[in-house]
Order: C-alpha cells, then structure tokens, then sequence
C-alpha cells in the first residue's frame, strides 16, 4: 500500500530541493525518459483535460451565478454563503450523507470481516461461498435496485419475514425515516467487495505466527485479535478511506431506488449531496452554485481522509515497518 | 515539454492544469456553424418516436427540397441535460422539442420568439390548435408552435361498468357522480374504482375545476386558496377515506414501477385518468375499454400533455427552421403522429379527421373523438420560468400528504404555498 510513507515523510522529501543544473543524461537514460513520457502521457493529458482542467474551471463557476447558457456573473463567495447559511436543504442534504457514510462504512467493514473470517474456515463448499458472497458485487448497480424496490416493497419479502416474528415491517422506501436504513441495507449487500480483500490478506499471513501461538496456547478468538486483525489493517484503512470518499459521494443509488419523480417522499427524506447539486446543476441551471455545492463536498471528503490518514499511526500496522 | 525539464515541478503541474481550465472555460463560450450545414432538430423519446419523427421530416424534405433536417433522439429523462450542455458547448439544436419548461429556456433568452415569423408565414396558433395555441406564449411572446396535445382522459373498464351496470362515464358527471361510481367499482384488496389522483396534472384538472388556479393571473402562486384545497382534498380522500384508489404501498405490493398505466390493463383498478400513452399497454388486452372526457366539478377543465417546437436563438438558419416547423405543424404532416400511434396531433383539423377517428391500428371500437371535445376545456397550465422548482416543492411538500400521514389538504398547501413564495419571487 502507497500510504505507508505519508506519515513521516513530512520534514525531509516534500519539497525538491532547488536543484543545481542537473548533469546531461547518458542517451540511454534519454531514451528512458522518452518513452516514459510517451506511455505516461494518455493519462497525463486525459487527467490534465478531463480532470484538473474542468476542476479549476469548476473553482472560477462556484464564484459566479451561471445557468450555462448566459456569460456567468461574478459574485464572490455568494454562493458559498448561501449555501453555508440560506439553504436548510443544503444541511439535509449534508446530514443525509453524514448518516448514510457513519452508519454504512463501519457496517461494511466489520460485515467484511466477519464474512472473510467465516471463508477462511475449513468448511465444506467454502469455493462456492465465497463465489456467492463476491457475486452481489457483480450485479450492475440498476438491476440491484430494481430487486431492492421489490425486495423491501410494503408487503415484500423483508416484510414478509419480520412479520413471522410477529413485527410488521415499514414502508422501507416510502416512509420518511425508514428510506436511509433501506440505503444502508442495500451498501451492505455489496460487502463481498471488502470480502475479498480482506480474505486474500487473511492468506498472505505467515502460519508459523498461529502455530507458535498455539503453542503458547493462545485460543481461537486471542489469535484473531492478535494476529490476524493487526495484519489486515492495512486492509482496513484501505476499504476505510475508499469506502468513506463512495459513501460521501452516493448518488446513483438515491437516483434508482427513490426516484425523484415517482417517490418524492422517499427522495425528499434522503436526499445527498450528488443529487442534490445534480438537481442544482441539471434541473434548476443553477450552475455556480452547484460548483460551490460539489466543492464544499470535496473539502468535507478532504476533511475525513486528512483525519483517518492522521490516526493510522495508532492503529495501522505495516510488516514492513517493524524488522 | 523538454527533458531538461523532466522532474517536472508540483506548481508546473498545477499550471498546465490552469491552462486547461482556461481552455474549458473559453471552449464553454464559442462555436459556429456554417449556414448550409443541416437543420438540426432534437426531440425525446424512444425508437417508435424515432421513427414517427423520421416520417414527417422525410415528407417535409420531399415536400421542401432545399431544405434538410438532422434529427436527434435523446432518451426523455436525459433530454434537458442533453440540450444544456450542447447550448453551453456552442452547438445547441436549431429546432427543439419543448414542453412544460419552455420559459426555463426563454427566460434565459435561449429561444427566438416565433410571432414575427408565424405573421409572415401566415400562421395563426388559435385557428390551427385551438387554446392550445397559446400554450407557449410567456409575457405576450410567442415561443413554440403546438406540435403534440392531448388532453388527459378518463380510461374506463367497459366490463367492470357493465357488471355493474354503471353507465360509461361522460363530462357531465359531477364529483359526487365519479364518488359513487367508484365506490360501487371498488373490490377492497383486490380492484380499485379509480387510479389517478396523485400525479399533478391529475389533481391540478380538479383544482381548476373547482375555480382555482396554481400560479395566480398577476404571477403568484395561489395554491392555498379555498378551490385547491378543496380540490386537493377532495382527492386524498380518495385513497384514505374511501380506500377507492390505491395508496403508493398498494401499489408497491404490486411490484416495483406499477403505477396506473400498468394497474389499469392489469384490471386492478376500474378507471384512470391519464395521457394517450395508456394506449399502447391496451393493445392486447382481453377486456372492453373505452376513453371518455374528464368529468366536471364547478366548471369543466382538464390537464393536456404536449410539446411543442422552438427555435434555438443561436440559429444561423431562422427563416428554415420556421418553414420546417410550419409544414411539421400543418395536417398533413401532423397524420402521421396518429398513423403511427405515437400521440395525439395538436392539429385540431387532424383532430377531427377520419385518420385520427379510425386509426388503422386501433383494433376496437374507442371514442377518439373525446380528444377533440376535450380539448376545447383544457386549462393553460402556469408555465413558469421556475418551473421544474415549482413542481420538486409542490411533489416534496405533498409527499406526506400522499403517503397519508398529513391529512389536511389545507395544512399541506399552506406550506408549499410558503415555499413557492420564497421561490417564485417576481410577479410577472
């Protein structure tokens, strides 16, 4: 993993230091070089045009009032103080992807681990498990949703089951508090993904550690949380932080399963960020604002991965760190 | 770049990025076009629309060879994304299907005004569609000609009334008249009287009905009057006082995007009230149906489904675009809407003609003349500038109501009507 250096790498390599004029290149480090740029430069130049580009371009539209057809109007910092102070659906917005992220993240990572836990057990048919648990993962994001509208319908066969236990179940995506719970359900279904990692660092760990253990007779669950957890925290940390920036930015599924138009109690009790400056930009041609909206967005994300990077120095353990 | 320069700075990165934003804000603001280069048209909708469009525009080059038409399909829930980013981008469409959010588009001075151009052509909106004629006029401007209008409809179950021995619905049935019938029609858990009081173009026929209006004649929402929540009202008790419509869970329960369009040829509801494009999922049914007018409250009026066809401002080729939409609006090319059984032609003269009262696919007897007749009492709904807001506030503020848990129309549109206020600000 990549981050392992971001930590302690502050004082010495971040900057470059002002470089006397550098040696000339032997012709084979020429030609190196060459071909490095060569290969790399699709990439550079998709993420210079589509990317970086539209991004600074994005930061000029957030200061200006723009309905993308007219020349924007230069106006400060107004759209970002609208949206701060004026805008109550901005905040719900914000306090649906809050939920949303604290509830469904953590929920992944232990339903990860728990499920990679069980794969890594000797039992029977565990190839075909593990095929099963990956296999939600691979359904197109549409079709999942389609089966969820059904799954969680009012007499449906969520519903169905809570009402053997004599419960009678909620109208999952129609009833205001009920609608994000529903959201949650479906990113757990997609834990597979997590699965996996997790399962395949669960392999990469030494045996000789369990079999010294053993001798020393540690039991079954202090040779989880001694061994094998502290090896997959990389892992961990890994699914964190992608988990939390998708988390933040959900959309597609807000968009399929509580369409705005046919279910606009649904929609309107979870609504997030993405639909909301989707709706701003796309349906109401308020442009700027939507900038503002989408960057506001980006330095909440900023914001929780700066933290989760600041505490992986408690908790995050690399083998590589300690000979 | 050179390799002397080959470890490549943090700041010369960020300023190539510069550059580029640079590049997409100027690339946002130019474009042109050359003036024999096609017209080129946009509309929504799916593949029988393509088809359906492709016809009249080939009959409109046979008929004008100097003239050619590009057309372009885009899917309807992508369609103003679509246009907006070919605007912004320079390339906007010379012709574009709009409907309910023309005066999004004229208010930001995106469409050309159509009345100096219909004058010269000889074109006259009210004689050729009727009131329909005026439905994209905004602030005494003209902005699309009517290209495809047709009035909501009550679809009935003819078997259902017959076992009943309810006679078929007319327009002169009160609200106490439709009550009863349904009533009568209902099976608890099983077949509803009605489906169709939920949708706004559905319950806005009621409120005008009743003598209410949504956006007031000065421009302000009114929406909190006596009429619309009595309107209003009128029809929630229809799903949770009389349980004669279904509520959104009973149609959750019968499986994931069923609505009436699909409980109706599924004979779990006896009556629906909705556009022509029920029509198709009625092709292969078993059972006898018919269509019939709205019926009436104080007054008779009824919500109409259309489009209609601008002109983009950024049209090299006004002068030929007018003349497409001309001949596209005019009876003959409009025949071919209903041959193909795509919509209902806003030409009141095709309206009226034998090609619309008997089309050929229509394998039963229905009473298409109820297009024609209807359409003499649709309502001229308020096409605002803000319109897709106005119709997101009115559906969020309603939500509870429609979900059962708010059961006072009054308390609901009190509201909405707060928050239209705040959102619509400028009395036009």
């Amino acid at each position: 993993m990549a981050t392992s250096t971001a930590p302690k790498a502050v004082p010495t390599a971040a900057e470059t230091p002002p470089s006397p004029r550098k040696p000339k290149l032997s012709k084979r480090r020429r030609r190196e070089a060459l071909s490095f740029y060569l290969f790399i430069s699709p990439w550079v130049i998709g993420f210079l045009v589509f990317l970086l580009g539209p991004m600074i371009a994005s930061v000029y539209y957030s200061l200006t009032d723009w309905d993308s057809f007219n020349p924007p109007k230069w106006v400060g910092f107004q759209n970002y103080v609208t949206a701060l102070t004026d805008d109550p659906v901005f905040w719900k917005a914000l306090g649906n992807t809050f939920y949303y992220a604290a509830i469904s993240v953590p929920l992944g990572l232990v339903l990860g681990l728990w499920l990679a836990n069980l794969l890594n057990k000797q039992v029977r048919a565990r190839k075909l498990f593990r095929t099963l648990i990956y296999l939600p993962t691979l359904i197109p994001l549409v079709a999942t949703a389609m089966i969820f509208r059904m799954v969680l319908a009012p007499n449906g066969p969520i519903n169905d089951f809570l009402g053997l236990f004599g419960l009678s179940g909620p109208n999952w995506l129609l009833d205001g508090p009920w609608v994000k719970p529903a959201l949650i359900l479906m990113s757990a279904w997609g834990a597979g993904a997590a699965t996996v990692l997790l399962l395949a660092a669960m392999k990469g760990i030494p045996r000789e550690l369990y079999e010294a253990a053993e001798v020393d007779g540690a039991s079954a669950t202090r040779q989880f949380w001694s061994i094998t957890l502290p090896h997959l925290t990389p892992i961990i940390f890994f699914n964190l932080i992608m988990g939390l920036i998708n988390a933040f930015q959900i959309f597609s599924q807000v968009y399929i399963l509580i369409p705005k138009g046919k279910n606009p109690a649904g929609y309107d009790a979870a609504q997030t960020m993405v639909p909301l400056l989707f709706d701003q930009a796309f349906s109401y041609y308020r442009m700027g604002y939507a900038s503002a909206i989408s960057w506001l967005l980006f330095l909440v994300i900023l914001v929780f991965t700066v933290i989760a990077f600041r505490t992986t120095r408690r908790w995050v353990f690399y083998e590589t760190e300690v000979k | 770049m050179t390799l002397d320069s080959a470890r490549f700075s943090r700041r010369g990165f960020l300023g190539l990025g510069v550059a580029a934003g640079v590049i997409t804000l100027t690339a946002c603001g130019s474009g042109a076009g050359a003036s024999d280069a096609p017209l080129v048209m946009t509309v929504w909708g799916g593949d029988p629309d393509r088809k359906t469009y492709q016809a009249r525009i080939d009959l409109l080059v046979k008929k004008h060879p100097d003239l050619k038409v590009k057309l372009q399909l885009i899917p309807g829930d992508a369609y103003p994304q679509k246009v907006q980013t070919m605007i912004a981008g320079g390339t906007g469409p010379d012709i574009m299907q709009v409907a309910e959010s023309v005066n999004t588009y004229s208010s930001k001075g995106q469409l050309l005004p159509l009345d100096d151009l219909a004058k010269q052509a000889k074109l006259d909106p009210e004689q050729r569609f009727g009131p329909a004629g005026s439905l994209y006029t905004y602030q005494d401007k003209l902005y699309a000609i009517p290209d495809r209008s047709g009035a909501v409809t009550v679809f009935y179950n003819k078997d259902m009334f017959d076992k009943k021995g309810i006679k078929a619905p007319t327009a002169d049935w009160t609200w106490d008249d439709a009550l009863d019938a349904f009533k009568e029609l209902t099976v608890p858990g099983k077949v509803w009287g009605y489906s169709g009081a939920e949708w706004f173009p559905q319950w806005w026929s009621l409120a005008y009905q009743n003598g209410g209006t949504i956006i007031d004649a000065q421009g302000r929402p009114a929406v909190d009057s006596d009429e619309v929540v009595e309107a209003l009202q009128w029809a929630g008790d229809l799903v949770f006082k009389h349980k004669v419509v279904p509520s959104k869970a009973d149609y959750a329960d019968m499986g994931p995007d069923i609505g009436g369009d699909q409980a109706f040829p599924n004979q779990k509801v006896a009556t629906h009230a909705n556009g022509f494009w029920v029509m198709s999922g009625l092709t292969k049914v078993k059972f006898g149906w018919d269509i019939a007018p709205m019926w009436r409250g104080k007054k008779q009026a009824v919500s109409a489904f259309g489009s209609g066809l601008a002109i983009s401002r950024t049209s090299k080729q006004r002068d030929n675009a007018f003349k497409a939409i001309d001949f596209l609006t005019s009876a003959e090319a409009q025949k071919v809407i209903i041959a193909s059984g795509q919509d209902v032609p806003a030409d009141l003269e095709v309206q009226k003609s034998q090609a619309f009262l008997k089309p050929s696919w229509m394998k039963t007897d229905v009473d298409m003349g109820v297009f024609a007749e209807s359409s003499a009492f649709v309502f001229r709904a308020p096409f605002i500038p803000e319109w897709n807001q106005m119709i997101d506030t009115i559906s969020n503020g309603l939500a509870d109501f429609w979900l059962g848990k708010e059961r006072s129309a009054k308390k609901a549109l009190t509201a909405v009507q707060k928050d239209l206020e705040s959102l619509i600000k400028s009395g036009a």
